[in-house]
């Protein structure tokens, strides 16, 4: 879109767009969208991947060597109006490229890393997955975490919560006791009533969760995980473990990307 | 277990988790990048992205996405992310796969970004190569396994559809193959 817009003009074209039939949408939104243009070839681009639904290239700017972009080839602005199917495929290859970066360029991790609206540092209309090959000590998202008080959790655990039962589809009645009772029950085991089939069945799903056998090159690297401190050297064997262990689960997915 | 993230499931604390199914669970966790981030993980211990099965993933990110909804509303901001840091490398600190998604909003003083410098187009063709051998590569390792074993595949059918679209696709003859045929 043109950078420099006024207010009037905004309204203007967020007028005309009103006005378009969803057909004319697409049609000014591809004008429009770089990427609609890499996706169509109209613009040059160094692909990785491509299928039907979705295109991997290598981003001309880079944090670093061999960040790619994943980007569905349909156009939508944020993540959330991707379809669950379609994500689910994007996801899958995302999956599949993490594992590629991680054997062809000998990294010790992978970044997944998403936008959605400017603030968050959105740049382009189309909705872009970033995937950043990372090594210890670089300089990509360099963020860290603190710890929240649990006044602060409360608070927003009370304002989410509901928000997202709605957004799940008024789930409310199967959801929310399954945690609330929960709590209840420890103190006053009467208060359950309705609640108690879907607290029980969320109970004997995670016991047989936790009963589940683990593999044994993931407890490798949680063992590995858990002795501290770490020298560096230690740290890139256990990255190098790390890498072996997934090889095995995910090679079908892999090759599946090209027959 | 020494695992926060399976902790979270065994305590079941109810200020902590915001929504759990058989597979999925979306909690708030206490260590977090700015408050209101939310975290979506399988309830199976995965340790990395590379081991969550299809079907699995694909809950995590719808779910995500509903996460995400859910906090434009309720937590009034204006943007989010969604960040997945995977393998020690990307500063991974729980052995448990994990979706973050973190709101944001104006000077709230998040950093979540990268320095970025333009890659020379020959180097850019050696990543290229590189990747493209590496899953030829895969590939061959593929093909020797299965002669060893058929390994038997649970798949939803909602991606069998697309696996369908995409081997149609495939016989048009895929940009893989011609890629990797013209390379010497």
């Amino acid at each position: 879109m043109a950078p420099e817009l006024t207010e009037e003009q905004r309204k203007e074209l967020e007028e005309k767009l009103k006005q378009m039939s969803p057909e004319e949408l697409k049609e000014f939104q591809k004008k429009q969208c770089i990427f609609c243009q890499i996706i169509s070839g109209k613009v040059p681009s160094q692909k990785i991947y491509e299928d039907n639904k979705v295109l991997v290239i290598l981003d001309i700017n880079p944090a670093a060597k061999g960040h790619l972009l994943i980007l569905p080839k349909e156009h939508y602005s944020i993540q959330p109006q991707i379809p669950d199917k379609e994500q689910g495929h994007l996801f899958s290859i995302a999956k599949n490229m993490s594992h590629l970066l991680l054997k062809g360029l000998k990294v010790s991790g992978t970044s997944l890393f998403a936008a959605n609206g400017l603030v968050a540092g959105q740049k382009a209309q189309h909705f872009i997955l970033h995937l950043l090959p990372r090594k210890e000590g670089d300089d990509i998202l360099k963020v860290s975490e603190k710890l929240i008080e649990k006044e602060m959790r409360d608070k927003i655990y009370s304002l989410v919560a509901s928000k997202f039962n709605e957004v799940m589809g008024g789930k409310k009645k199967t959801v929310v006791p399954l945690k609330g009772p929960k709590l209840i029950s420890e103190e006053k085991p009467k208060a359950l009533d309705d609640s108690i089939i879907t607290d029980s069945e969320v109970t004997d799903s995670a016991v047989s969760v936790i009963n589940n056998p683990i593999p044994e090159s993931i407890i490798a690297f949680a063992k590995e995980k858990q002795t501290k401190p770490k020298t560096k050297a230690k740290l890139k064997k256990s990255a190098e473990k790390q890498t072996q262990s997934e090889k095995k689960a995910s090679l079908d997915d892999i090759a599946n990307l090209f027959k | 277990m020494k695992c926060e993230h399976c902790d979270i499931i065994e305590r079941k604390n109810a200020s902590e988790i915001i929504y759990e199914d058989n597979e999925v669970i979306v909690a708030i966790k206490d260590l977090v990048l700015t408050p209101g981030q939310i975290t979506i993980f399988p309830k199976e211990h995965f340790t990395i992205l590379e081991l969550v099965p299809d079907h699995i993933l694909e809950k995590c990110v719808s779910i995500a996405n509903k996460v995400s909804i859910a906090i434009f509303d309720s937590l009034g901001c204006q943007g989010t992310n969604f960040l997945v840091q995977n393998g020690l490398g990307a500063g991974q600190i729980v052995p448990h796969f994990s979706i973050e998604i973190i709101p944001r909003i104006e000077n709230d003083n998040l950093d979540l970004r990268w320095d970025t410098k333009p890659l020379p187009e020959d180097e850019m063709e050696t990543i290229v190569m590189t990747l493209e051998k590496t899953l030829l590569e895969m590939d061959q390792e593929k093909l020797t396994e299965k002669a060893v074993q058929d390994k038997p595949t649970s798949e939803k059918p909602g991606i069998n559809k697309l696996d369908a679209d995409a081997a149609k696709e495939k016989n048009k003859d895929n940009y893989l193959l011609k890629s990797i045929r013209k390379t010497p």
